[in-house]
């Protein structure tokens, strides 16, 4: 899985590229972490090229946000493929992880 | 020097029959145990299966290019990986790029240097003694999650209950539970996040901890205070376990249930229909203030309730997918046990990479339980 980030007016996306399972989950939280240390807490994280993600994946997730809130800030996440969809309509945590389309409208009302 | 007790595994991944040949060779003179694929996908899944300590790959495949193989490869191994490659212009290129490759050689190769190279790698690799100390490990968790599991099979008069599990080679943190009670039954079924000991222990404390529970009368009060339990237990480990949790009454065929973040539990009709439990809450440990109110279904004569892991779901493009699939192997069989092995062929073992868990509650029809 590859990392990429940007930081945007409003808020700081990063990309995350391939499988989002075991290997990679402790990746994508060091990553966020090192982003939200840099100074941006509004963080938007485009799901676009992951197609597959795990319990582990779906718990790094849950990391980053929290690292987030606890910044002051949030964590949304945009352009959901289906699978990823399904696995947090199936844990509820669609409820609390609130996606976009596209990391534009994440922020973008407020 | 290779000491005579190391045992080290590599996997050979070549086309060409001859250098396959002298490869294998090459390795195994230097004291590894080998195995060979032809192809990509072929040798993807001998990695899998194998767990190697050493992969040599070439780059030029007549199913997938090497550098895709690479990817593959190192999203589930860690394996070194040599890459080999007959175009020497390519080297320095392929050098230049973090392709997940520990080392590359142009072909033709001399023996020699590719054992020196494999040498120089496994200087840096952890001390056989670590590597052993996670085997064992692994084991450890193996036993733990066998632990689990109910030991022998249970009894509700008008029913037919049955479990099946099959772990992965990575230890999951599935299992099941299920005891007597005056009324009828109680079930567990979760999964804790992730693989390995660390599932594996979070897995048995969530089973005392829900076992404790069952002498609580209120379903509502008794979750509650066990979600509460795990919770804090999990909040140092940033993990979560899906759990699903039911109450038979026998005589009435109610079941009382709360579902965290698990999903797939489904109410299978004698009609041929099958419906989903939606999960009720996210997972327990997942988020702070969560709560899990109960829910209720009938099963009538005939019926099933079937609560799957998500080893099985991953096999399946959708959910509605899914629970046809489920329905079609649960539907008409003779029995919970028979049911319960339908589904769980669902999820082929030769692919699966987590654990897989079924446990069939089937009702028996009138004429049978009479």
């Amino acid at each position: 899985m590859e990392f990429s980030h940007e930081v945007k007016e409003s808020y700081a996306e990063v990309k995350a590229n391939g499988r989002l399972n075991m290997v990679s989950a402790p990746k994508l939280r060091e990553f966020v972490t090192d982003v939200i240390a840099a100074g941006s807490n509004r963080i938007v994280v485009n799901l676009e090229n992951t197609a597959f993600m795990d319990s582990s994946g779906l718990g790094a997730l849950i990391g980053c946000l929290k690292a987030a809130r606890q910044a002051g800030g949030d964590l949304r996440i945009a352009a959901v493929q289906p699978q990823v969809k399904m696995v947090l309509q199936l844990t509820s945590m669609d409820k609390v992880l609130t996606s976009y389309t596209s990391a534009d409208e994440a922020f973008s009302n407020d | 020097m290779v000491s005579p007790t190391e045992s080290r595994r590599a996997v050979v991944i070549e086309d060409d029959p001859d250098i396959r040949g002298l490869l294998v060779r090459v390795l195994v003179k230097q004291g590894f145990d080998v195995t060979q694929a032809g192809a990509g996908l072929p040798g993807v899944e001998e990695v899998r299966r194998v767990k190697p300590d050493l992969v040599t790959l070439d780059l030029n495949l007549p199913d997938l290019d090497g550098l895709e193989v690479c990817k593959l490869l190192r999203e589930f191994s860690d394996a070194f990986i040599v890459m080999l490659t007959a175009r020497a212009d390519e080297l320095d290129k392929l050098t230049g790029l973090d392709n997940g490759a520990d080392e590359y050689l142009s072909k033709p190769f001399s023996p020699r240097e590719l054992q020196s190279r494999i040498n120089a790698l496994f200087r840096r690799r952890p001390s056989p003694a670590a590597d052993s100390a996670a085997r064992s490990d692994l084991e450890r968790a193996t036993e733990v999650q066998q632990s689990l599991l109910p030991q022998e099979d249970i009894q509700v008069q008008g029913y037919d209950v049955a479990g099946v599990f099959r772990p992965s080679r990575n230890v999951g943190g599935d299992f099941y539970d299920w005891y007597r009670t005056p009324e009828g039954l109680h079930l567990t079924f979760a999964d804790a996040m992730g693989k390995g000991m660390g599932a594996a222990l979070i897995a048995a404390t969530v089973r005392a901890v829900m076992r404790s529970t069952g002498l609580r009368h209120d379903l509502d009060t008794a979750f509650a205070s066990a979600s509460k339990a795990i919770a804090e237990d999990l909040d140092s480990s940033n993990s979560f376990v899906t759990l699903f949790h039911a109450r038979l009454d026998a005589d009435s065929g109610t079941v009382a249930y709360v579902d965290a973040g698990h999903g797939l539990a489904l109410h299978v009709q004698s009609t041929g229909t099958v419906h989903r439990l939606p999960s009720g809450g996210p997972p327990v440990g997942a988020w702070a203030g969560s709560e899990w109110p109960q829910s209720v279904m009938e099963l009538a004569p005939g019926d099933s309730l079937v609560v799957v892991s998500d080893g099985v779901l991953d096999v399946f493009e959708s959910v509605e997918d899914f629970t046809d699939a489920v329905l079609q192997a649960a539907h008409n069989q003779e029995s919970a046990q028979s049911a319960s092995t339908a589904i769980l062929a669902l999820a082929p073992a030769e692919t699966a990479e987590d654990d897989v868990t079924v446990v069939v509650v089937r009702r028996l029809p009138q004429e049978v339980a009479a």
